[in-house]
């Protein structure tokens, strides 16, 4: 890791619920888009945005297949902060918090993202230049 | 001084403990620190011209600083030009501007 600043994230938002989680990716972005490391603490239902096995689908109501509705996903949005950051030669981590993982079986996540639990963040947070969490509320 | 940012996605209408976040942003000010507001989501609604947000218009009245974000704007279809005076449009990135320069960033 080179020299840039590193930011965190803790994030606790599950995906296709809640406004915060597009905050929360506009945020990566425009960290990534400004030089810094990212580096992310997923917990409680935000550690399902890097669920692997997430599908898109159609939409039968509006008459749509599967490729007309373009459904997004959360995982493919990680996999894409992913890769630009690769391409500005900038980290980008992801931690989720082990426990719940488990406690959703939702074990299976796409590469380049880990289980750990409090300790990481506390190491995410110390390391940083700011850390910013986004509760629920 | 210090300098706090708060990320307001809350809104005043559904959201009663925004009056105790506008008032702690608002004691900040006057105890001489430097106070952001950047409003997201549903926080921007507040910000629309005669909407009666009596915590959120003081703030206003004591020169804190507020910027609407202009995607969450544009997703209620509000304007520039529907926004209360001395509230500016801007981006996420003003977030990310705070954290580079080691501001106290704080989510509500």
């Amino acid at each position: 890791m080179n020299d840039k600043k590193i930011l965190t994230f803790a994030f606790m938002d599950p995906p296709f619920e809640s406004e915060r989680t597009i905050t929360f990716f506009r945020l990566l972005d425009a960290a990534l888009e400004k030089g810094a490391h990212v580096r992310v603490f997923a917990y409680e239902g935000a550690v399902a945005l890097a669920f692997a096995k997430q599908q898109t689908h159609g939409n039968a109501v509006h008459g749509r297949d599967n490729a007309a509705e373009n459904h997004p996903l959360t995982k493919d949005w990680i996999l894409a902060l992913q890769k630009k950051a690769a391409s500005k030669a900038l980290g980008f981590e992801w931690i989720n918090c082990g426990l719940c993982v488990d406690e959703r079986g939702v074990n299976e996540v796409v590469d380049g993202c880990g289980r750990g639990g409090p300790p990481d963040l506390w190491r995410y947070a110390s390391e940083a230049h700011n850390t910013l969490t986004i509760g629920t509320r | 001084m210090s300098h706090y940012l708060f990320v307001q996605s809350q809104d005043g209408f559904t959201e009663t403990r925004t009056a105790q976040q506008f008032q702690l942003a608002g004691q900040l000010q006057e105890a001489g620190h430097n106070v952001s507001l950047v409003l997201v989501q549903n926080g921007v609604t507040q910000a629309r011209a005669g909407a009666r947000t009596e915590h959120f218009d003081r703030l206003l009245a004591q020169g804190v600083r507020v910027i609407a974000d202009e995607f969450s704007l544009r997703q209620r279809e509000i304007g520039a030009d529907d926004l209360k005076p001395d509230i500016a449009v801007g981006d996420v990135d003003v977030i990310i501007d705070a954290l580079l320069a080691k501001h106290k960033v704080i989510w509500n």
